[in-house]
C-alpha cells in the first residue's frame, strides 16, 4: 500500500495547516490568544478580547475553511477535467467557466446586469450565472447529435474564453468608475478575503456531494484515461459520462468561482502533482487531490495574507507564485509522463 | 492680380521667415526640458486633476479641450473631449495646441515622446503633496501668462493650510481611516498627501506606514488598529449599514461603533488639485475637531 505514509503525512499537515493559518495573518495574534479564543468559543462563553475573537473566529477560521474547500473543489474538478479531455493542460476552467464568471461578475459590478430580470440578484449569483451560460453555449456549439466531441469542446471552450475576457476587458475600458474598476481586478486574480460563516455552506455542500460522486465515479475515470473506444469496449457509458462530468465540473467550478473569484492554478497543479504520487487510480487520486488541493490553498493563502503588512494580497497571484517553481521541480523529477 | 497674390505670398512668407515668434527654455516637473512660445493660446490637458489647476490658475480660457474624464469646474463641460487613456495622439494634434499639459501620475512619458515627434510640446505637472498643489499653480500661472491669478489663488490655498494647521487642537489627535472604496477596502499608503490632510484636519492617518502606495487592507488590519473615525469616497446617503454588509466584524471598529463615518466626495481625495484643501477643510468637518478660524471657501 504506497497509500499509508500520505494519510499519516496529511493526518498531520491538516491540523497543523488549520492551526498556522489561525495564528498567521496580517493582525498579531499569538498562538495562545487564538487558543484562548477557541476555548472561550466552545466553551460557550463570551470573548475575552472581542477583537482577538473577531479576527480569530470570524475572519480567519471560516477564511482558513473556505480555502480549503476552493482548493479542495478546484483540484478534484482539475482532476475530473482531466481524464475527460485526456489532455494534461485541462484544468476547470478549461470550459470557459472562469473567464464567464468573470464577465458576469464585471457586468455586476459595473452595474451593466439588468438588475429587473432578477431583483436580489448577487454577485456570486451574477457570476454564477455567467459562468453557467458561458458553458452552455459551449457546449451547444461542440455538441454533435448526442455526442460531445472532446477536441469540439476544448476549442469551443477555448473561444468562448476568450470571447469573455475581451467582453470583461471592454467592460472595464469603458467603465467611468476607476474604485469599481479595481474590484473587478481583485475578483479577477481570485481572492478569499469575502470568507464568512454564512458565505461557507454553499460551496462546502457542493463541494460533498460532487466529491462524493466523483469517488462513485472513479472507476470509470480511470477507464476513460485509456480512451474513448477501449472504455466503450469496458461497457462504459462514455457519452452519459461526460455529461455528468461536465454538469459536476459547472455546478462546483461555478460556485467556488462565484464566491471566490478565478483562483488560478490550484486545479492544473494539484491533480498533476497528486498523480506523480499515487499514481493515476482515481480511488486514490480523488481523495489525495482533495486534501492537497485545499491544504495548497490554505498555505497559498497564508502567504497572500502575511506578505504585506495590513494587506491582502489576491491569493491568484500567489498560488502561482508558490506554485509553479514546486511544480517546475516534480516536472523534472518525475521522468515519468504526466496524465 | 497675380500681382497681388504674388505679393502676399510673398508677405506670409516674410512674416514668417522674419518674425520668429519669441520663445524662452522652460523646465517641468519631470526635468524635461522645453522650449515654448512666450504666448499660449490653445491648451489641451489629459487628466481631470491638471484640468483643475489650470483652471484654478486662471487659463481656464486657453483649454480647448479636456479628457473625456473631466468633470471639474463645470466651465470644462462644453469643451471637446479627447480620450486619454491610452492618449489619443490624432485628435491632440487635430486640436494643434501650444502646448499639452499631463499629469505625471496618470499620464505616460511615452505619449509626450511620440507628441514630440510631432511637433507638440507637454508639460508633466507633478502634485505629490499638498504644498505641490501652490508650486504648481505659481509655474503654470508663469508659464500659461496667468502668473497674477495663479499667485493668489496659491496664496489662498497656503492661507487654507494655516489656518488649518494654526487651529489643531490640543490633545490627542483622533485615529483615522481613509478608504478609496469600501468593498475591496483600496487605500492610501506611504507618501501620500492624504496623510497630510488629516493631519491637517486634525487626525491621524492609520495607513501612513504603509509601504505600498495604494494598499489593499485586510479586515484584520482595522480591527486591530481600531480607526476612530472612517472617511472615504463612500457615495451619496452612505449608510453605515453597507459598510458593515461587507465588512460585519467591524462592529468591534470604534469608527463604526459611534457612528463616525463619513462619506466626502471622492475627486477632494483622489484628485491631486486645488480641491484637495477642501477636502482637508471637509475633513475637519467630519472629525468634529474643532472650526477653522475664518475659513474661506475651498474652491
Amino acid at each position: 500500500m504506497r497509500l499509508r505514509p500520505s494519510i499519516l503525512v496529511l493526518a498531520i499537515a491538516v491540523p497543523a495547516s488549520l492551526v498556522a493559518g489561525l495564528t498567521l495573518g496580517s493582525a498579531d495574534v499569538s498562538a495562545s490568544d487564538v487558543v484562548s479564543v477557541l476555548a472561550d468559543r466552545l466553551a460557550g462563553r463570551p470573548p475575552a478580547d472581542p477583537v482577538n475573537d473577531a479576527i480569530v473566529w470570524s475572519l480567519r477560521l471560516p477564511r482558513v475553511l473556505l480555502a480549503f474547500v476552493v482548493g479542495a473543489g478546484l483540484s478534484v474538478v482539475g482532476v475530473a477535467m482531466q481524464a475527460l479531455v485526456r489532455n494534461p493542460l485541462a484544468d476547470p476552467y478549461v470550459l470557459g467557466l472562469s473567464s464567464g464568471s468573470t464577465a458576469g461578475a464585471a457586468l455586476y459590478f459595473l452595474g451593466v446586469v439588468p438588475l429587473g430580470a432578477l431583483p436580489a440578484m448577487s454577485l456570486p449569483a451574477a457570476a454564477f450565472a455567467g459562468g453557467l451560460l458561458t458553458l452552455v453555449l459551449v457546449y451547444a456549439a461542440a455538441r454533435d447529435g448526442s455526442s460531445v466531441p472532446v477536441t469540439r469542446l476544448l476549442l469551443a471552450g477555448v473561444a468562448m474564453s476568450a470571447l469573455m475576457a475581451s467582453l470583461t476587458s471592454f467592460l472595464a475600458f469603458v467603465s467611468p468608475d476607476p474604485n469599481k474598476l479595481r474590484a473587478v481586478l481583485f475578483w479577477l486574480l481570485g481572492s478569499l478575503s469575502g470568507a464568512s460563516w454564512t458565505v461557507l455552506p454553499g460551496p462546502a455542500i457542493v463541494l460533498a456531494v460532487v466529491f462524493l460522486a466523483l469517488l462513485g465515479l472513479a472507476r470509470p475515470l480511470d477507464a476513460l484515461l485509456l480512451g474513448e473506444d477501449p472504455a466503450r469496449s469496458l461497457g462504459i457509458p462514455v457519452e452519459r459520462m461526460k455529461h455528468v462530468l461536465i454538469a459536476l465540473a459547472a455546478l462546483l467550478t461555478g460556485t467556488l468561482v462565484a464566491y471566490s473569484g478565478a483562483i488560478g492554478f490550484v486545479g492544473l497543479i494539484v491533480p498533476h502533482a497528486v498523480r506523480s504520487l499515487t499514481g493515476v487510480s482515481h480511488l486514490r487520486v480523488l481523495p489525495t487531490a482533495f486534501v492537497g488541493g485545499g491544504l495548497f490553498l490554505v498555505w497559498s493563502d497564508i502567504l497572500a495574507r502575511g506578505v504585506l503588512p495590513g494587506q491582502d494580497l489576491p491569493v491568484g497571484i500567489v498560488t502561482a507564485l508558490a506554485g509553479v517553481p514546486f511544480f517546475l521541480l516534480l516536472l523534472r523529477r518525475n521522468r515519468r509522463p504526466f496524465a | 492680380m497675380i500681382r497681388h497674390v504674388v505679393f502676399l505670398v510673398l508677405l506670409v512668407a516674410g512674416c514668417r521667415a522674419e518674425a520668429p515668434v519669441p520663445s524662452r527654455s522652460v523646465t517641468d516637473d519631470l526635468g524635461r526640458t522645453l522650449v515654448l512660445p512666450d504666448r499660449m493660446e490653445r491648451i489641451v490637458t489629459l487628466a481631470p486633476s491638471v484640468t483643475e489647476l489650470v483652471v484654478a490658475a486662471g487659463a481656464g480660457h486657453l483649454l480647448v479641450a479636456v479628457t473625456d474624464a473631466d468633470d471639474f469646474p463645470p466651465e470644462v463641460d462644453s469643451l471637446p473631449r479627447i480620450q486619454a487613456l491610452p492618449v489619443n495622439r490624432e485628435a491632440v494634434v487635430a486640436l494643434a495646441p501650444d502646448l499639452v499639459l499631463a499629469s505625471e501620475q496618470v499620464n505616460d512619458p511615452r505619449d509626450a515622446d511620440a507628441l514630440a515627434e510631432l511637433g507638440i510640446a507637454t508639460w508633466f505637472v507633478r502634485v505629490d503633496s499638498l504644498s505641490d498643489v501652490p508650486r504648481a499653480l505659481r509655474a503654470l500661472g508663469d508659464l500659461l501668462g496667468t502668473a497674477e491669478t495663479a499667485r493668489r489663488t496659491a496664496d489662498s490655498l497656503e492661507a487654507i493650510r494655516t489656518r488649518l494647521r494654526s487651529s489643531l487642537p490640543s490633545g490627542r489627535p483622533p485615529t483615522v481611516l481613509v478608504l478609496i472604496d469600501d468593498r475591496t477596502l483600496f487605500s492610501f499608503g506611504a507618501g501620500s498627501y492624504v496623510h497630510e490632510m488629516v493631519a491637517l484636519a486634525g487626525g491621524r492617518s492609520i495607513t501612513a506606514d504603509l509601504e505600498t502606495r495604494a494598499p489593499r487592507l485586510s479586515d484584520e488590519f482595522v480591527l486591530t488598529r481600531a480607526p476612530e473615525v472612517i472617511v472615504g469616497s463612500l457615495g451619496d446617503d452612505y449608510r453605515i449599514e453597507r459598510l458593515l454588509e461587507h465588512h460585519p466584524t467591524w462592529t468591534l471598529v470604534p469608527a463604526v461603533r459611534d457612528r463616525a463615518v463619513y462619506s466626502v466626495p471622492g475627486d477632494l481625495l483622489l484628485r491631486p488639485g486645488p480641491r484637495l484643501f477642501a477636502g482637508a477643510l471637509l475633513l475637519r468637518e467630519a472629525l468634529g475637531t474643532g472650526p477653522v478660524p475664518g475659513a474661506g471657501s475651498g474652491e
